[in-house]
């Protein structure tokens, strides 16, 4: 009997599948002993960033050689959808880019170091920076910058329309309607007052601190449908006086980058950004925009009741091989002249007040600019808001589809509120 | 009749010793051995990417499951809420419509452009890439990041009407009213692959039928609705089959034109992007998972309907 072809393809069926696996167990070792490390570094940015970042990260594996750091940037939008999925493939990042709005969420489910433990020192950090990253008495994120809401204006836009800035210590928000439907009207064609901020939770925020009221408690919503009915009514006011964009327009710039939308293609008389979002925005437009403070209630800057909040903050997934180096390398970042250096304000202006003074001369005009709107503003912050609590993100999303109801006539403000409230109060309920 | 089978009839025919029998045993055995061997990566694939996650997916229906804690058993409490969630019923509307207005009108489309391509015209190769083209590109991300533009506010559309003297500042995409329509035409688009399908149908069909009605004097709808639609039915059956499949699962498009969010106003909200919503950007994978499953019944049940409908106008030629 002789070797059949069939046995001879069974054979070679076997071995390939052999060498396969075997193939996959090998991959599957990874060395890790002593202090060499890798750890991968996850962040969403934008181009700026992403440039800095890298550099950082070059820069702290030429001093600590036997740490390599893998960068994984990404893009606000998904950058959350993949940082849940690699949670729950326990593949996330070490060093994790962290926000405010998503922080209570993972750390109520153990997924952060406290990094107190791991020698992350925030002795030099500026009153009232570090509470915000401290959930339960454990420090699960580390201020990477202050920063503060702001109503970038276009000067450039207000010149070619003949309309005069307003002094930003004093406006109202009638004032506030007025410059926009005049920009509108006396700008070249296609200009519009400004974005339609009042479907974020941002200018939101801003109204009701005004009002006595905020956003959030430590485990719910501090403000009930009343309030959100006389703001909503407000966004209809605008709509009505021509002070903004259509409908449709607005919606069509969802989604948009930065040097796309109407406000960095100078279309726009206002927009609501981050004080650390001036750096980027200039460089988007090529413009130079002026940083004016929100328009009050009560036509009085020193009565708003404003706030600084950690522009983002670093984590360490708890899940990490190398807690220690983890917490070695965010250390390095916030409290090293070096990285400060490098990353400079983009991320905010650094919660390290040394650091602060050590970049100082090397900011462009954009930065030195910034660090004065933060200290200028100094006289009129209230209490620092409370981490909004888990599932609270959905805010934007809850907001978005209801004002697109009124902004389209399917809705009424009087109505739409009660459904924001319970769909808010519902998303918090889910993730308790 | 293979030779390997053939000679193993032989073989059975003969009375056989206890002895022959275990070496046919043998030989049998290891026949299969052999087959099993090289449908082991597909069994593998199988296994590991379809049936396991079906299985994953099965379960967590039942529970309660935020990605970030370890799954907790809810029995049926989300199928419960699906009945009361007055968006996860705007999705199926918005399915619906797509999949209804779509789907036929795309299939038209293409059984018009392959009619006309079949007269055997010079460059007929060219033209069939030309119309295929779309298809190969209609569900890219690109695409459909491309039709955001062209439909914009100040897209082509609206340039091209502002030129024949209509001032259009409709945003085609941005509006409720408009938004799904405009997916459904990106959808009609893409007709080519049914086109393609719809084209060998159209060849397989004998000429000498047409001749012999050309003698008799059939005028041309009556050699289209009697000749070729009869004989392309099974043809039109199968698109009409895989289309609706597709269609229901549709997701890119809805997703970049809209920018994830299904709006504005959820008017395109798709089935699969709210589950996607449900699951990714809310943290409710139980839930996401019990609307999956919801979808499958759903094709599934569209499915066998047009299975069972298919008997009374089907007509199949041996």
């Amino acid at each position: 009997m002789s070797f059949s072809r069939r046995q001879f393809l069974a054979g070679a069926t076997v071995a390939a599948s052999a060498s396969t696996l075997g193939l996959t167990a090998c991959s599957g070792k990874s060395a890790s002993s002593g202090d060499s490390a890798t750890l991968s570094f996850g962040w969403w940015g934008n181009d700026v960033r992403n440039k800095e970042t890298d550099q950082a990260i070059k820069a702290y594996t030429k001093a600590n050689p036997k740490v390599t750091v893998k960068p994984q940037p990404g893009e606000w939008d998904s950058y959350w959808d993949k940082l849940s999925t690699e949670v729950a493939g326990k593949n996330a990042p070490d060093v994790i880019q962290m926000d405010m709005a998503y922080i209570s969420q993972y750390a109520k489910n153990g997924t952060l170091l406290d990094l107190s433990q791991y020698g992350v020192d925030t002795s030099k950090f500026a009153p009232g920076t570090v509470d915000a990253g401290k959930i339960d008495g454990k420090l699960v994120g580390v201020n990477a910058g202050i920063n503060s809401l702001t109503m970038m204006a276009n000067p450039e836009l207000f010149e070619k329309a003949g309309v005069e800035l307003p002094d930003d210590t004093k406006w109202t928000w009638d004032d506030y309607l007025n410059i926009s439907a005049e920009l509108q009207a006396k700008g070249p064609a296609g200009t519009t007052g400004n974005q339609c901020a009042f479907p974020t939770d941002n200018l939101l925020q801003i109204w009701l601190r005004q009002n006595g009221k905020d956003l959030y408690t430590a485990d719910g919503l501090a403000f009930d449908a009343g309030d959100l009915t006389t703001y909503l009514n407000l966004m209809v006011k605008f709509m009505n006086a021509d002070a903004m964009p259509t409908a449709s327009a607005i919606n069509e710039e969802i989604g948009k980058s930065m040097d796309q939308s109407a406000f960095g293609t100078g279309k726009q008389g206002f927009a609501l950004y981050w004080s650390n979002q001036l750096a980027a925005i200039n460089e988007a437009s090529g413009k130079s925009m002026k940083m004016l403070r929100p328009p009050t209630v009560a036509g009085d800057a020193t009565q708003r009741n404003a706030w600084y909040k950690a522009s983002m903050l670093w984590s360490g997934y708890a899940g990490t091989k190398n807690p220690e180096a983890v917490g070695k390398l965010i250390n390095w970042w916030v409290n090293n002249p070096e990285a400060a250096n490098i990353c400079l304000d983009e991320r905010g202006v650094p919660a390290n007040t040394e650091m602060v003074k050590t970049i100082e001369p090397k900011l462009t005009d954009a930065g030195k600019a910034t660090v004065k709107y933060l200290d200028d503003i100094k006289p009129e912050l209230g209490d620092t808001p409370p981490a909004p609590p888990a599932g609270s993100s959905e805010i934007g999303d809850i907001m978005q589809r209801h004002t697109n109801d009124i902004l389209f006539g399917k809705d009424k403000p009087e109505t739409a509120a009660p459904k924001i409230i319970s769909e808010l109060q519902a998303a918090i309920k889910n993730a308790q | 009749m293979s030779a390997i089978s053939e000679l193993t009839s032989l073989r059975r025919s003969r009375a056989k010793t206890a002895d022959e029998r275990r070496q046919q045993r043998k030989e049998n055995s290891r026949d299969n051995k052999a087959g099993y061997l090289f449908l082991l990566p597909w069994l593998i694939g199988l296994v590991v990417i379809t049936i396991g996650p079906m299985c994953a997916s099965l379960y967590l229906s039942f529970t309660d499951y935020n990605l970030l804690q370890p799954p907790k058993w809810a029995g049926l409490a989300n199928f419960q809420q699906m009945l009361h969630d007055q968006r996860l019923h705007q999705s199926l509307k918005v399915t619906f419509i797509y999949v209804f207005v779509g789907v036929p009108l795309q299939l038209a489309l293409a059984l018009a452009i392959a009619i006309l391509l079949d007269k055997g015209m010079k460059g007929l190769s060219f033209y069939r890439s030309i119309f295929y083209l779309p298809s190969m590109l209609g569900g890219s991300v690109a695409i459909a990041v491309l039709w955001r533009q062209i439909f914009g506010t100040d897209g082509l559309v609206n340039q091209v009407l502002r030129l024949i003297g209509i001032d259009s500042h409709t945003g085609w995409v941005s509006d409720p009213r408009y938004a799904l329509g405009t997916i459904i035409i990106l959808h009609i688009w893409t007709f080519g692959s049914p086109m393609v399908i719809f084209l060998a149908g159209l060849r397989q069909i004998p000429v000498m039928y047409y001749e012999a009605a050309a003698v008799d004097g059939a005028s041309r709808w009556s050699r289209f609705s009697r000749i070729t639609m009869p004989l392309l039915s099974p043809i039109v059956f199968f698109n009409l089959v895989l289309q609706i499949i597709g269609a229901f699962q549709s997701f890119t498009q809805a997703f970049v034109v809209s920018g994830g969010s299904g709006g504005p106003s959820d008017s395109t909200l798709f089935y699969t992007l709210y589950l996607y919503n449900r699951g990714f950007a809310n943290l409710q994978m139980g839930y996401a998972s019990a609307m999956a499953w919801l979808l499958l019944v759903i094709i599934g049940g569209f499915t066998a309907i047009n299975f069972f409908v298919s008997k009374y106008w089907v007509f199949y030629d041996d």
